[in-house]
This record gives C-alpha cells, structure tokens and sequence, in this order.
C-alpha cells in the first residue's frame, strides 16, 4: 500500500499571506467581537472595541490587496460554482472517508478547491462576508449615518443583530473549515500545504 | 512513566496557578457594609476603642484620596483606619526574628465605596499570615483575627458615632506619649 | 566678546527692572487706588466668608481689589456711595442714580419674581411650587427671603414694583462681608448678632458704605450664597453645588479649578439685562451643532456644554471613527463627565423624612443629633436626614422639561408623590440620557384633599412648627397664608424630586470609563431606547448561535472519533463497514 508522491505548488507565496493573515484577523476579530458582545471579560471593553476596529481596518486594506490580486492573477475563478462531482464529495465525506475510499477529487493548480469547497467559499463570500461586512460598516459608521433620516428607521439593535449572527456563522465556518484540514492523507497535510505551498499528491500504486 | 511524571508535573503547576490567582482572596477579606463610608469607618473606629482591654487603640485616619484630589484627580472615597495594641505589637517587635513583622504595624482597615455605590470594609487575613511565621506570631495573629471580627461587628440599633479624624495618639495601650497607637 | 559681556549685565538689569514694575501696584501697598491699572492677574475669587469678620474698625480690604473686572470706573470715588448707609434700599437707591435701568432688569427675572410660567401657562418658580426640603416659602418668607434678591418680602403685601427693593449688592458685593440671614426677609445684618442663634458666633454688621464702593461682577461665591446654601444647608439641595466650590480643585470641577481655568459661575451663565441663562425651570437638555463663534449669530442657550465645545468635542483615533463623539446622540455631556457629584467633601443630603419631626429628645426637649462626618442626622425641627458624598447618580431620559407638582395639585398617597418629574422619551431624537441627583423623603398631606400641605414652619410665633412643635397648628397657620382649605387631616407621604446635575465636571481622566456602561453591571442598566454593546444583546441569538457552534464542534469530534476507529481498524486489516 505504498504511495507514491507526487509534489505540485498549489498556492502562492501571497496567496498563503494572505490566508494566514486573514485567518489570524477572523480568530482576533471573533475572540474581540464576543468580548464587545459582553459574553466574558479579557482586555476590557474600551480596548476590546478599539482593537477589533482597528482589525477591521486591517482585514479591509487586505481584502484589497487580495481583491486586486485575485483579478489581476486569475484566479479569482476559483471560486466559480461548480455542482460537478458534489454528490461524490458528499458521499465522500459522509462514507468513503471511513473507509478510506480514495477523494474523488484531486486538486491540481487549475483546480485548488473541490465542489465542496468552492461552494463552501462562495457562501463565505456571498452570504456570511457581507452580512458580517455590512452589518460591521454600519456600525462603525454610526455616527455617520445615525443623524441622518436613516437614523430614524435603522435601529443599533438590528445592525448587532445581524453582526452577531454573522459572527456565529463565522465561527461554524471555522470550526468546519480546520476539521476539514485534518481529513488530508495525513491529519496534518493540508496545513503543511498551507504553510510551505506544495501540496503532495497521492497515487494509489497498482 | 513519563506520563505519570508529566500529570504529576501539570498537577503541581495547575495547583501553583490556581494557588497564584487566589492568594488575593485567601490574604484578604472584603465585607459590605450598609452605612456610608464615615459611619462605618466611625463604627469600626468605636469598635476598636471598646476593645482597651486588650490594648487596642487607634493610632490614626487616613484619607489616601486626598493627595490624588490635590493632583486634580478623583477616586471614590476610602479611609484608612490603623490601630494597634501594645500586647500584640510587643512580642514581636521584641524578638530579632518577628522584628520585620512591623512592616504590618499598625494595622489597617480599610473602608471604601465601589461603582456600585455600597461601602465596603477590607481586611487583611491576620489568621492566616501570622500561620505563615511560626506558632508564636500564629497564635499572636489569630487574636488578632478574633478581635478584628469584632471591628467588623456593626450594632445598627446605636446611633451613628463621630469619626475621629486625625492621629488620637494617646489612650489605650498606647500610652500618653505614644503619639499614633503604637 | 565685548558685546556678549555688555549682554550679560544687561539682562540681570532689564530682569531686576520688569520685576520692580511688575510689583509696583502691590494692592497690599497701594493705599489709595490708581485709577484702574490693568491687572494681569486673573479674577480672584473673594476670600470665603469668616466665622466672624475683623470689625469694620479696620476694613479687611482695600479698594484696589475692585478693580480686579478691568473696569473703567472706580465706584469708590462715585460721589453717589460716599455716604454712610443706613439700610440696604438706601444703596439701591444710590445705585440707580447711575444705572437707571438696572433695577427695571432685574425685576423681570425669577431672581425677582420667584416665578416661573412654564410651557403649559402653568405657575412655577420658588413661589408657587413645594419641594422636597422646606417643603414651601409662602407663610415662612421672613426666613426663605433670605435668598430673594430683594429687601423686604415678609408676606404677600411686598411690593414687587418698588424699586428701591432690589438687591444689588447680594450678587455685586466683592468682600465676602455682605450676609442676608434667614428672619429679616432679606435684608443684610444692621446690627451685630449670633447666628445661628445660642451657636456663640456673631456676624459683624455689614459695612454697607465700604461694600457699596468694592461692587465688582458676580464671582462663585455671590451666586453661592444661595445657590450652595439652597434647603437651609451646604449642599444639602443641588448635590452639585456647595461651599467647596468657592475655591475649587481641578479634581472638583476643571472650568472652576481656582488654580486654573478659574470660572466664575457667569462665564457660562452668560447675563444679558440681568436675566441669567440656564436655569432649572428650562433646560436645555439637547443641543447640537458647532460651538459658538465669536461675530456669528447665535441664541442657543450659553450655560451649556455644547455652547463652548459643540456636539463632536472628543479627539480621537481618526480609524475609530469617531465613537465618542457618536454617543451625543444619546448621553447628555455630564453623564460622562460628572461620573459623581458631592465630591468637594461637603457631601449632600439624600433624604429628608419630615414625619419624625416634633420627636423630642429623652427628657422631652427638642434635639439635634449628627451623622458620623458632621451632617445633620435628625433634628427635632424638621426630622430625618441621610447624607452622602460621592454620590453615583441616577440617569434618566430628559428633554429639558420639568413636570413640577405646584401648591394644590392632587395626589395619589398610595404612591411616591413625584414633587419633580423629568420628562423624556428613550431613544427620542429630542431627549437624551442625563444624570440626576433624586432626593428622597416624607411631607404632610391632606388625607381628604389629597393635596401636599403648606406648613408654617419658620417663625417666633405661637404656630411655626419650629417654635411650637404642633403639626396640626402648623398646618392651619401654613394652609390659611396660602388661602388653601385643610381638612383638618394630615398624614406624611413619600416623595421624591429629581434635580439634573451639571456642575462638578470631572477632569477628562476622570470621564465614565466604557465598561462603567458597556458590562453586565452597567450605570445605565434598564434605561431602554439605546442598544449597548455588552449589555444588551438578542438572548435568542445567543441561544441559537452558541447551540448550533457547539453542535458543528460535536459533528466533527464525532466525524472525526469515526475516523479515527477506522483507520485502526483497517491497520488490523478489518473492514469499518461492518459494524
């Protein structure tokens, strides 16, 4: 049951900038945002809501870079939808894996991310950042809007409502999203890939 | 093995740990009072003077507010209250090896106001501490102890007495010219 | 070489010359005062009023320190005040003779009148409302008018159109000796006398003619004369406004700080004909927009934060975008800023329960007895009191109006009767979230009117409470000056009254900490109409969210345990299927 091992350079030196970085600000921002949210006392409030306003600032200057990166790269088309293969990665996941049935999927440079993952990332994309987005711009921008007729039907309460529960989405995502790095051909393989670019490909040997 | 060692190593640090974050709480006491600041300064300070007999007497009243005031800045009120007896203080200020336990004299209560606006009253754990430094200054301290719980006994059937302000000095254990208790 | 010499002696001597100069005017030296130098020096307040003032033999102050406002006149070489007054009228009159309008001014004011006419043509001012310490002024004027700004007012015969009546020198008196005492209805001390009576102190007479000639501005302790003595105490009203405030720290209050900013009370309370801005009767309780500027036209009420510092006064982070400053929509100035009030060390009173009154000592004589650091505990005269200092406040939605309960309004005796009501919506565009002192206590009513009582308190004669120690005398005597009918039936009900609190404004290091709000044991906790981040939150979400985290955290340990068997399983060449 020997494998031979294939080694391609799946992700780009700021590619994995940018993944480490981002995820270092949404564990930051998440771990201030419940602190601000008062579910437990670590810096204090006043620190707490200044340091993840200035995470915010951070994530956002990345965001664009990495926006600009991505179109000016290509490969922004990564995160195009594709339904091919998503009931095989869903049998995978929930029966082959088990009994370790090989990944019907197998990533290469032109294809990083599995149906799964692609419709994973455009959820994050279109659904989860711009709640946590919106919600987060308005409330920072309170001061702006607040006085103006928007003030009069835009109650605080909804924008923390919605910026809470795109914050809960947030943290399944999370909790998902390292499990799943775990499911590689060893538990630690996909953060290795993550870290040094190359990610090792595995053939069965006939 | 090793792991035996290892749980045996994590078990001594946690405890060191938990020890570390609740030594504050173990040193001291803080009580709530149901009088403002004074009168429960002024209380404790009348309680102490019932306690002559075993040579209890104020040595002074400190307002640890007020030099932060003349700095242009505010806290909530404290006063400290000291007191002293010459029958505890004498021992160990006779012995060469208790003789750094002065760093403790007089001793201190202090009564406070928090945001919640109630009064509170904090204590240092003479029971405890004097078991920190032999069986002589233990049993000492744990007089000690006995009689400020009795400090801390309100009466709120009595009217409310006058704080004495300043440094009373004389009276008690302390002697005419003992100028501050001790 | 030669020149750097020639300028180290030149500079020791121009030294030695700016300071001869400087120290030329030295009031203490200055006998007779030069007419008006400039002083560099900033206002002074006057020294505070002495136990017992030097005798007029030797006046404690020269004339030189008048001119301390920059004025262009010297009143004490007005030939008008070089007299010997007998009285205080004879002053006003004095007065008048130069400032014709003055008194037609002043008798426009509430400092006249006493009186108030609020939005709804409803009777306000110190003359028609009770409150919650004396409880009312009608029947009891001799000893109230200690604080009208008028001589004379023992009853309703006062004449409020005789100019003569007005007080000038209660507020312009820059010497600290001018003292009107409660039983003369307003004038200052003629005569030498004890005071308060059998205390063994005296206060001297004033020297009217030396007093008529020192006339200066206002400074804080004119205007404390009753403002910091209001309800017969040191700061036994306001909580905000006491004695410590004559010469403050910059602890106590950063724009009065005497060492400092150094505020007299007008410097915000601007004057325009007497009438003084910022009055409790109308608050301001909302202002926005920029501060005022010099040349532009503005009538925006001048007592106020805003005036001085506009709605955006907090320099911060610009990437915060402004936090701070995005709370004036919801938080008046001084719910941050006056974080407590009483903090001078005079402290305040926080109830006063009038039913134990007419309690006698152990051997049936009226007693007095005081709390721990001095105040007045119980009084035989007037009852219970509670005092505090470094009081926390309570906070309250305000938009500037007061609902004030005046003489004969019903009440309900089952409730605690609001004497004061702020009126306010929470989260309304037009209130805003103020701090109050609320002063709590007990006050006769009529069982069968249901209405507060007007007793006759003050007094030398046979009715006054105070002399006699007979509610229902008292009652009778009160009610019938205030031409009210009483039933005969009295009984004490709980009230309460609630006064903003604005002065006492806390260095900025001293401002509410966030947490002091934004935490579970929050100051504002229950005031509704604003959403707090770290108080108040959606419970379900909450609920919702942590449930489905904690659910995604159980799916993958258990996807991830299934894994694991499996993988041992395969090792021992077994299937995982089967099981």
């Amino acid at each position: 049951m020997s494998a031979v091992v294939n080694r391609i350079y799946l992700y780009k030196g700021y590619e994995r900038f940018w993944h480490w970085s981002q995820a270092g600000l949404i564990f930051f921002m998440l771990f201030t945002g419940f602190e601000v949210h008062g579910t437990y006392e670590f810096w204090g409030f006043k620190t707490a809501v200044e340091y993840h306003i200035y995470a915010a600032w951070a994530l956002l200057v990345l965001w664009a870079f990495t926006i600009f990166w991505q179109f000016t790269t290509g490969e922004w088309r990564h995160y195009i939808p594709s339904l091919k293969k998503v009931d095989a990665m869903i049998k995978y996941y929930t029966y082959g894996i088990f009994v370790h049935a090989p990944n019907p999927y197998q990533k290469t440079t032109d294809n990083k991310h599995n149906p799964l993952q692609r419709l994973a990332y455009l959820a994050v994309l279109s659904l989860m950042s711009p709640l946590v987005w919106g919600s987060g711009l308005f409330y920072l921008f309170y001061g702006v809007w607040q006085p103006t007729w928007l003030g009069g039907y835009l109650p605080l309460d909804v924008v923390a409502f919605v910026h809470t529960a795109g914050a809960f989405m947030f943290l399944i995502f999370i909790i998902a999203h390292i499990y799943l790095t775990t499911t590689g051909h060893t538990v630690f393989a996909h953060i290795k890939t993550m870290i040094t670019g190359w990610e090792e490909i595995e053939e069965e040997h006939k | 093995m090793l792991k035996v060692i290892g749980g045996f190593i994590a078990g001594i640090v946690s405890v060191l740990v938990l020890a570390g974050t609740m030594m504050g709480s173990f040193m001291f006491r803080e009580i709530e009072s149901p009088f403002t600041v004074e009168e429960t300064a002024a209380r404790i300070q009348a309680n102490i003077q019932a306690k002559k007999d075993k040579g209890w007497s104020l040595s002074g009243l400190r307002d640890p507010v007020k030099p932060l005031q003349a700095a242009g800045e505010n806290a909530l009120p404290v006063l400290l209250i000291e007191a002293c007896s010459t029958r505890y203080s004498g021992p160990m200020l006779k012995d060469d090896k208790t003789r750094i336990l002065s760093i403790l004299m007089p001793c201190t209560i202090t009564v406070y106001k928090k945001n919640d606006g109630k009064t509170y009253v904090g204590l240092m754990n003479a029971g405890l501490l004097g078991r920190m430094f032999g069986s002589k200054v233990g049993e000492i301290m744990a007089e000690v102890a006995a009689d400020q719980a009795s400090f801390i006994a309100f009466d709120p059937s009595k009217p409310a007495p006058p704080l004495i302000k300043g440094m009373p000095g004389a009276g008690g254990g302390a002697g005419k010219e003992a100028g501050g208790g001790c | 070489m030669q020149w750097l010499y020639a300028r180290g002696l030149l500079l020791p001597l121009m030294l030695a010359w700016v300071t001869s100069v400087a120290f030329a005017d030295d009031p203490k030296t200055t006998a007779v005062p030069a007419p008006a130098p400039t002083a560099v020096v900033a206002a002074q307040p006057a020294p505070p009023t002495p136990a017992t003032p030097a005798p007029p033999a030797t006046p404690p102050l020269t004339a030189a320190m008048a001119n301390k406002d920059h004025t262009t006149a010297d009143h004490s070489r007005f030939e008008a005040l070089q007299k010997d007054f007998k009285s205080g009228p004879e002053v006003t009159e004095a007065c008048l003779t130069c400032h014709t309008e003055a008194a037609k001014h002043v008798m426009k004011t509430k400092h006249w009148t006493w009186e108030y006419i609020d939005k709804s043509g409803k009777k306000l001012g110190k003359k028609n409302v009770i409150n919650n310490f004396c409880t009312s002024a009608i029947s009891n004027e001799k000893d109230c008018m200690a604080c009208h700004a008028g001589y004379g007012w023992q009853d309703k015969h006062f004449d409020f159109k005789n100019e003569k009546n007005v007080d000038c020198l209660v507020c312009h008196d820059s010497t600290a000796t001018y003292r009107k005492l409660p039983g003369d209805a307003g004038h200052p001390v003629y005569e030498r006398k004890e005071f308060p009576k059998d205390s063994g102190k005296f206060v001297e007479a004033a020297d009217l003619k030396m007093i008529a000639q020192l006339v200066a501005k206002p400074n804080r302790a004119n205007c404390g004369s009753c403002h910091f003595y209001g309800a017969g105490g040191d700061g036994t009203k306001h909580g905000d406004l006491d004695s410590s405030l004559k010469k403050p720290g910059k602890y106590l209050d950063v724009h009065m700080d005497a060492q400092g900013l150094n505020f007299s009370c007008t410097t915000c309370h601007q004057t325009d004909e007497h009438k003084v801005s910022g009055s409790r009767y109308e608050v301001t309780a909302v202002m926005t927009g920029n501060a005022h500027t010099r040349g532009a036209k503005d009538d925006k009420n001048p007592a106020s934060c805003q005036s001085c510092h506009g709605d955006k006064p907090h320099q911060q982070n610009p990437l915060l975008m402004g936090q701070l400053n995005a709370h004036t929509d919801k938080l008046a100035c001084q719910t941050c800023h006056i974080p407590e009030y009483a903090r001078g060390g005079v402290g305040t009173e926080k109830s006063w329960d009038w039913s134990t009154a007419t309690k006698m000592g152990p051997e049936g004589k009226p007693i007095a007895t005081k709390d721990s650091a001095g105040r007045r505990a119980f009084d035989s005269k007037k009852g219970t009191f509670v005092w505090d200092s470094y009081l926390i406040p309570e906070y309250k939605w305000f938009n500037g109006d007061m609902n004030y309960s005046a003489r004969g309004d019903k009440i309900d005796p089952s409730k605690t009767v609001n004497i004061n009501q702020p009126e306010g919506t929470a989260g309304a565009a037009d209130s805003r979230i103020w701090p109050f002192k609320v002063h709590r206590g007990k006050q006769a009513y009529d069982k069968e009117f249901s209405y507060l009582l007007n007793v006759h308190t003050a007094g030398e004669d046979e009715t006054a409470l105070w002399h006699n120690f007979d509610w229902q005398k008292a009652i009778t005597a009160g009610m019938a000056s205030a031409e009210m009918p009483y039933s005969g039936k009295f009984d004490f009900v709980s009230t309460e009254m609630s006064w903003p609190i604005a002065h006492m404004v806390a260095p900025k290091g001293d401002a509410l900490a966030c947490a002091q709000c934004h935490q579970a044991e929050s100051r504002l906790k229950g005031i509704g109409g604003v959403y707090m981040p770290g108080v108040d939150g959606n419970k379900y979400l909450d609920m919702f969210g942590w449930a489905a985290a904690i659910l995604a955290l159980l799916g993958v340990i258990i996807h991830g345990a299934l894994r694991t068997i499996c993988v041992s399983r395969k090792k021992r060449g077994l299937a995982c299927q089967r099981w």
